[in-house]
């Protein structure tokens, strides 16, 4: 496995993560939500997105409402429930814990 | 010159170059043969119908209305193919450690196996909701499309008669799995994969929708698409907004009381059941039969029905809270774990025994019942033909 292929499997790992950041900021749709990641490292596409997004909801981590939208039909807004903001905060502590290891590693 | 074929994604028409109508289907049967097994299947490629049909739209104006096959493999591309789901394991390393509420979640996702497929039959599952013991005679009901109570009649008699009755219950309550899901209560009464379809709608907020729309013209619109859909399903939904949708609350759950103590008190709670139904239909019996309700005697000016009626209601004035707190008991009991059959089957048992000893009892130690029950053939003979004078006088 190259390293590339390495960054692959650890952004995929991630995205989970990355989205219920971008969730916490605000209410969004898909197509918010693809544009914000698409400048980043995380770009990514609704063929991923949707079941993703699908199998957070059934996990808890998150709900839509529907929203009327300027022009065509409604468009489902999706926001964090508790337990998704208790799940980012877990993992924002955990991401730090990781890095700290790493630097305190690296230091020794 | 290339021929079009006009498409409906999610309420919109749009016309299609035949190659890239085969495209857009090839893209949706993949994605539909990824996401299977996937219980949300249905609901993502919704989502995926209508972000194809969001990037079609600004294709479209006044002098162009087919959308070409290149545009339609460019947005496919931009859609990029469908993952699947990797189910309710964590998604990988990094997730997995920062995930405590992991095995929980999982339960719940696993809990609902898949979808039946599409124009499935028939299935036989419990239904606790309005259940007597377990659901088994209602789901029975459901799955032969007859009333409940007929099947419950039916499974008393043979429980007097034979005995097996009880077994067959018993059986039952162990053997055929309660409908939990929509999914499962809809293949409970053989309805569809478009009722299930549904409901999905409905729950994913159509109204929800509807209030939240401050113009008019655009809840008309939505309000017009909404039934226009449900019309081409032919679904008759009175029906299924109260058997589906409507999961009484766990009365019990706030109160924190633990599951032995509920496993526990259940049968007490049974039991007590028992004995009130026994002691209404002796009483009733005894109303009928020598005029008087355990010795006390009727008032002359009170007509027997009304003694009856008072009976009924005084009987379900006092089983109403008892038959509360066993659903409730049930309720509270929640998922069902490894002694879930144990607990039902003991409730059970207790329950029908009791009622067994209390009629045996009563028939052998109480000579107006005992002659109530060999009097009763007669009884019957005489009140159908009292009715059938009834009916000539008139």
């Amino acid at each position: 496995m190259s390293v590339n292929e390495k960054f692959t499997a650890l952004r995929k790992g991630l995205l989970e993560f990355v989205v219920l950041q971008i969730i916490a900021a605000e209410k969004v749709y898909v197509a918010d939500i693809l544009k914000q990641l698409s400048p980043t490292e995380f770009a990514t596409q609704e063929g991923t997105l949707y079941p993703l997004l699908s199998k957070m909801r059934r996990e808890g981590l998150l709900d839509y409402e529907w929203q009327e939208s300027e022009a065509g039909p409604p468009r489902k807004y999706y926001q964090l429930t508790a337990r998704g903001r208790g799940q980012l905060r877990e993992t924002l502590e955990y991401w730090n814990q990781i890095n700290a290891t790493m630097k305190k590693l690296a230091h020794q | 010159m290339n021929k079009v074929i006009t498409i409906n994604l999610r309420g919109t028409a749009f016309q299609l170059e035949e190659s890239g109508y085969d495209a857009l289907r090839a893209y949706l049967e993949t994605a539909a043969a990824r996401l299977l097994g996937n219980p949300d299947q249905e609901e993502i490629l919704s989502d995926i119908e209508w972000a194809i049909a969001e990037k079609f739209r600004p294709l479209l104006g006044n002098h162009k209305t087919v959308v070409v096959t290149q545009e339609v493999t460019a947005a496919l591309a931009e859609m990029g193919p469908i993952e699947a789901d990797p189910g309710p394991a964590p998604n990988s390393g990094a997730g997995g450690g920062g995930t405590p509420g992991g095995p929980g979640e999982s339960g719940t996702a696993g809990e609902e196996p898949a979808a039946p497929a599409g124009g499935s039959p028939r299935r036989l599952y419990r239904m606790p909701e309005g259940a007597m013991i377990a659901g088994v005679c209602n789901g029975l009901a459901a799955y032969l499309g007859l009333d409940p109570t007929l099947v419950r009649l039916a499974f008393v008699f043979l429980a007097i008669f034979w005995g097996t009755g009880v077994v067959a219950y018993v059986i039952m309550a162990i053997v055929v799995p309660e409908a939990r899901s929509p999914e499962e209560k809809a293949a409970a009464s053989g309805d569809p994969s478009t009722a299930q379809e549904f409901i999905r709608r409905a729950r994913e907020g159509y109204y929800e929708a509807i209030k939240g729309f401050p113009n008019r013209q655009a809840r008309r619109e939505w309000k017009r698409q909404f039934k226009r859909e449900m019309r081409a399903h032919k679904y008759f939904w009175g029906q299924h907004w109260q058997g589906c949708w409507t999961k009484p609350a766990p009365p019990l759950s706030g109160l924190g009381l633990a599951e032995p103590f509920l496993a526990f008190i259940l049968p007490f709670i049974s039991v007590l059941h028992g004995i009130v139904n026994i002691l209404w239909v002796c009483a009733t019996v005894s109303l009928l039969t020598p005029g008087n309700v355990f010795g006390l005697a009727l008032p002359a000016n009170v007509p027997v029905w009304v003694a009856v009626l008072i009976l009924f209601i005084l009987y379900g004035l006092i089983a109403w809270p008892l038959k509360a707190a066993r659903r409730a008991c049930y309720w509270g009991l929640g998922r069902p774990g490894p002694a879930w059959p144990l607990i039902l089957l003991l409730d059970a048992m207790v329950w029908l025994v009791v009622v067994a000893t209390l009629l045996w009892l009563a028939v052998h130690y109480f000579p107006q019942l005992h002659d109530a029950v060999q009097n009763l053939p007669a009884l019957v003979h005489q009140a159908g033909n009292d009715i059938r004078t009834w009916g000539h006088g008139k």
